[in-house]
């Protein structure tokens, strides 16, 4: 099975997105895809902190940035994958190398194939994003276009999930499908 | 008329061509520059309307009771722009409220209201 989740910031998505892993993955393997590139001593104590909360919960981490259609080959088909954020992924193909660069414009396409990859061959699979979409500014070319692009990533993954989550000020309200919490 | 309404980039568009049977043709699409002009089937971009209406000292909503006869039959489509924090600008903060305002009098006056989340559809009335 298949569920995506999205919302606005701070709403429990990532909380309910390990609950629904667990659930989906019964006894089988489950693994945190964790998208997050650490750049100093901070990032890196935050994200122990976080393998750590999660191997209380069963699950092996991923530390994978880019190239998400590689998790299969890295953890098998027969896994349970949480890929939190589909937000953080686009940034990271958007900048390869370096932050220096301009931002690579394949990067959308990039992570609309490896997570479309990964929603077809995992057993099962749950992706994180955020809302970025309702509010009152104009934003500079770069905002816009990222915006755009994570729009575009949003409903590939909408349209490809059997289950579609909205988090709503911690309530989860069910746009496609459904599953018992 | 149908009203449809959701976020940035979310397929509100599509959903109108797709749900109505409309082609680029029939719609219409409002610009900061240019305003509005009715006669379309389908008017897209309401929230760049707005954005004229605040730039020219206009009020939308006066705009749409004016020319209610216009518009009855259409598909409206306007932005959701209303969750993020109260901006700092007084143009933006304006733009927010008279768009607010007249999506809340389209949702009133609609037949449908849908709003389009993530390319899926909500029919809220």
């Amino acid at each position: 099975m298949t569920v995506f989740l999205s919302g606005g910031a701070k709403n429990g998505k990532t909380a309910l997105a390990e609950d629904i892993a667990v659930k989906l993955s019964g006894g089988g393997r489950r693994y945190y895809v964790a998208t997050m590139i650490p750049y100093d001593g901070e990032d890196r104590a935050r994200i122990a902190r976080h393998v750590a909360e999660r191997a209380e919960k069963g699950f092996g981490t991923l530390e994978l940035g880019r190239d998400i259609g590689s998790c299969t080959d890295l953890g098998g088909r027969d896994a349970t994958y949480l890929v939190d954020s589909a937000t953080a992924l686009l940034l990271n193909e958007m900048y390869p190398d370096t932050f220096d660069r301009e931002p690579d414009p394949m990067a959308a396409e990039r992570c609309r194939s490896g997570l479309a990859r990964l929603a077809r061959e995992a057993e099962n699979a749950v992706f994180v994003s955020d809302y970025l979409y309702s509010d009152a500014a104009r934003y500079d070319d770069f905002t816009e276009n990222y915006r755009r692009d994570l729009a575009s990533i949003d409903r590939l993954l909408a349209g490809l999930c059997d289950v579609v989550i909205e988090m709503t000020a911690g309530i989860p309200v069910f746009r496609k499908g459904g599953l018992t919490l | 008329m149908d009203f449809i309404i959701g976020g940035a980039y979310q397929g509100k568009r599509d959903c109108a061509v797709q749900r109505y049977g409309l082609t680029e043709d029939d719609i219409y699409t409002c610009t900061e520059s240019e305003g509005i002009r009715f006669g379309a089937r389908c008017i897209d971009r309401l929230e760049e309307f707005t954005l004229w209406c605040v730039k020219n000292g206009t009020d939308p909503l006066e705009v749409f009771r004016e020319n209610r006869a216009a518009w009855r039959g259409c598909v409206l489509i306007c932005q959701d722009i209303f969750c993020g924090v109260v901006p700092m600008g007084a143009d933006m903060r304006a733009w927010r409220e008279c768009t607010g305002r007249l999506a809340a009098y389209l949702a009133s006056e609609a037949e449908t209201v849908t709003r389009v989340f993530c390319g899926l559809e909500e029919r809220l009335k």
